[in-house]
């Protein structure tokens, strides 16, 4: 499990609700801006952004809100955000020594009683070698490995033991799962074609994705309705719709639209009757491309430059992609600011952040909310 | 419409009353009543923006609007249509409604109008009804000062008749002399439909029932394009739904016709399955419902009524649909082919649940 290196953390995107994103004056930053978190900004070891606010998790096991939601609380080493839940690890409240999981109504500003509490087993930690302290950022895979937690009923959601899972990532209606030996499974809705298997039918349980077998994966990400991988090797595999470009695959609105973001119409649901099967990828090098709506199995990306990636992290819409060079590449829905471009206009090709060139920065970390990104970074020359 | 951009033009003042008139004045009217399901994040939001409309700070309104856009947008396309909480409609539609009513209130011009009315759709399409189907009114009061100057030129009618006609001889009649032909009634009595077709589950063409309805006379192209020719619809493209390039998308009725219908597109562009006249009760005057409809189980509310408006060359594959239903033939024709639920077995449905009520057979239909 990778862990953030210390460096400063930078945020853009949407923040309507006054999350932290830098200056925090309006509703959406264009380009990326130093985090304002109260208390050292540099020690930030986690950022979960939902859609209306942001929890940050410090080293010293503080997390603080900002946003929709506020408030902050002690003893925390993990911190999840989404819109229904707040989930926290935190350190056993005295009823034993393994950690306590917490879901917070995010409205609670964390006083009062959690909704709900799950005491986790200290022997679950450290099964595997994965010391305690590096499962911590896993959240909403649980230490041990044995659960995850999701957002709907039942919160509580346990995982073959078998599948031995290291990431596990939650897409709007799907999940992925990246095993020890880099396997990646996928389960939930398919209709988007973000599962990978081919298809656009649903999974109930995690399914191994055949078409990267024997490729060991080091990082997944899941987005609204798409999903990454990044290759130990450091090759990027990509899946699932792609109606505003979030798979840097040719898309039909951003051609027709031009500048503007793409539109709103493309979504489905609109035929009772007919399927909403959309056009499928030739999956051809060097054909003509045609575009591209859904892409059911996953497709090899490449970054400009021939770049190696090391981390990907997605919005419900964008992607955003470290490489090993330390630089950032976003691409997708851009409405919001969220690409860090200075504009609006939402991307289907990968294009590099440049304000972290600019200012000599190299970006170690990533981490995306439904509708902004963070990011870790830290001066050149520093290892 | 005048053309000075420094005033607006005469009829904005007139708009924005009419808009204004149709909308609660108070914010604690403006907001739908919603459901557990709704996140407090979003009503928030919600609160937030009929607020600022109320305040009259409209362009901080759109961009709340567009904020609870974007935002029931992705819940509207969360998990299976049919179980997408209807109070995320709800939100959906305000946010078009919120959007349609500001984006009007820029210094006038026919593209505000146009793209608000596009809003209005957009709600009527994917929302739930709201504040007793504000929607519609709101877009009957935009359509009525949308100036015609965004309609398609006449010259561009006056080539179809040649053009059509000649399409028209080279069409191919499927011979029909060699396969068993539908009955043919002349307005039955109700008791003998239901007797001899509806229970005992057979096809039957019934002649007479329509032919006083205003749209066998009213409706034509140029008419079609009058009254809704600015609306959006959902449109396919692609030969037929089993096909791999098949795709669905969004266009105004005037742009469905000038590049599906009237003009020799390679891609067949085919509005179908769509309950149009939901979306425009304009054209739902010139429609009844035959009374035979009223001897099927179900309420009357769950009669439903959809409209198919294509080119030739239209193809919609072998299927089962759900409900008893009947087809009006208003302009033009179309060859039907039935098998019995009988012969179900050799129809071979697909195995994807997207397509189940579709044969693998390559029947053209």
């Amino acid at each position: 499990m990778a862990e953030e290196r210390r460096g400063s953390w930078f945020g853009f995107g949407f923040c309507g609700f006054g999350q932290a994103l830098g200056s925090g004056r309006g509703r959406q930053v264009h380009s990326p801006e130093p985090l304002r978190t109260p208390g050292a900004g540099a020690d930030v070891r986690r950022v979960s952004a939902s859609w209306s606010y942001t929890a940050v998790v410090t080293r010293g096991g503080q997390v603080q809100l900002s946003g929709a939601a506020d408030g902050a609380a002690g003893g925390c080493r993990d911190a999840w955000a989404s819109e229904a839940l707040l989930v926290v690890l935190r350190a056993g409240r005295g009823l034993g020594p393994g950690p306590e999981l917490q879901a917070w109504a995010p409205g609670s500003a964390l006083r009062g009683e959690p909704l709900w509490t799950h005491t986790l087993v200290p022997e679950a930690e450290g099964a595997d070698g994965a010391g305690g302290e590096a499962q911590a950022g896993a959240l909403p895979l649980l230490p041990g490995a044995r659960a995850y937690v999701s957002p709907r009923p039942p919160f509580y959601r346990p995982l073959a033991p078998e599948l031995r899972a290291r990431r596990l990532e939650l897409g709007a209606e799907h999940a992925l799962l990246l095993d020890e030996a880099g396997q990646v499974f996928s389960w939930g809705q398919g209709r988007h074609g973000q599962l990978g298997h081919g298809t656009l039918e649903a999974e109930p349980e995690p399914r191994l994705l055949e078409a990267l077998q024997g490729l060991p994966m080091a990082e997944v990400a899941a987005g609204g309705w798409h999903s990454v991988c990044v290759s130990e090797t450091g090759d990027i595999y990509i899946w699932g719709w792609n109606e505003s470009g979030q798979l840097a695959l040719p898309t039909r609105s951003l051609s027709e639209d031009g500048k503007t973001v793409a539109r709103e119409g493309e979504a489905s649901g609109l035929n009772e009757g007919g399927p909403e099967v959309r056009r499928t990828a030739g999956g051809e090098e060097g054909a003509p491309a045609p575009f591209i709506a859904l892409q059911p199995f996953p497709a090899l990306l490449d970054l400009p430059g021939g770049a190696d990636a090391v981390k990907a992290s997605c919005g419900s819409r964008h992607t955003a992609v470290v490489t090993r060079t330390g630089e950032l590449y976003t691409w997708g829905w851009g409405k919001y600011g969220q690409l860090g471009h200075k504009g609006t206009t939402s991307l289907d090709r990968p294009r590099r952040v440049e304000y972290f060139v600019d200012k000599q920065l190299q970006v170690r970390a990533v981490s995306c909310g439904l509708w902004n990104t963070y990011v870790c970074a830290v001066e050149r020359g520093e290892s | 419409m005048a053309e000075d951009n420094r005033e607006p033009p005469a009829g904005a003042g007139t708009l924005r009353e009419a808009l204004r008139a149709l909308l609660p004045h108070r914010k604690e009217e403006l907001v739908p009543e919603l459901g557990e399901k709704v996140e407090r994040s979003v009503v928030q939001l919600l609160w937030e923006a009929a607020e600022l409309f109320c305040g009259g700070r409209r362009s901080e309104c759109l961009q709340a609007s567009e904020a609870i856009l974007d935002y029931s947008w992705e819940k509207l396309n969360t998990g299976p249509w049919q179980d997408v909480h209807k109070d995320w409609r709800r939100v959906y539609a305000f946010g078009c409604l919120l959007k349609a009513v500001c984006l009007f209130e820029e210094p006038g011009d026919s593209a505000a109008v146009a793209a608000a009315l596009k809003a209005c759709d957009m709600g009527l399409l994917m929302g739930a009804a709201i504040h007793g189907d504000i929607l519609i009114k709101v877009a009957a009061v935009l359509q009525a000062h949308l100036p015609s100057a965004k309609r398609p030129g006449p010259g561009l009618a006056e080539e179809q008749p040649s053009m059509k006609k000649a399409r028209d001889d080279c069409v191919s009649v499927p011979d029909v002399a060699s396969e068993r032909l539908v009955p043919r009634l002349r307005c039955p009595s109700l008791q003998h439909f239901r007797k001899q077709f509806l229970v005992p589950g057979r096809p039957v063409i019934l002649e007479g029932v329509a032919d006083q309805w205003p749209c066998m006379t009213k409706w034509s192209l140029e008419y079609i394009q009058d009254i809704a020719g600015c609306r959006t619809v959902p449109v396919e493209v692609g030969s037929r739904y089993t096909d791999e390039d098949w795709s669905q998308t969004l266009m105004t009725v005037d742009e469905f016709i000038s590049r599906y219908v009237r003009s020799e597109s390679k891609d067949v562009g085919y509005l179908a399955q769509h309950q149009l006249f939901d979306q425009i009760p304009e054209l739902k005057r010139d429609i009844s419902i035959p009374d035979y409809c009223c001897l099927g189980d179900g309420e009357e509310e769950e009669i439903t009524i959809n409209a198919w408006f294509g080119p030739q060359g239209t193809v919609s594959p072998l299927h089962q649909d759900p409900q008893q239903n009947f087809l009006v033939q208003v302009i033009g024709r179309k060859y039907i082919r039935l098998y019995s639920p009988q012969e179900s077995e050799a129809l071979y449905p697909h195995e994807t649940h997207l397509l189940h009520n579709t044969s693998q057979r390559i029947g053209r239909q």
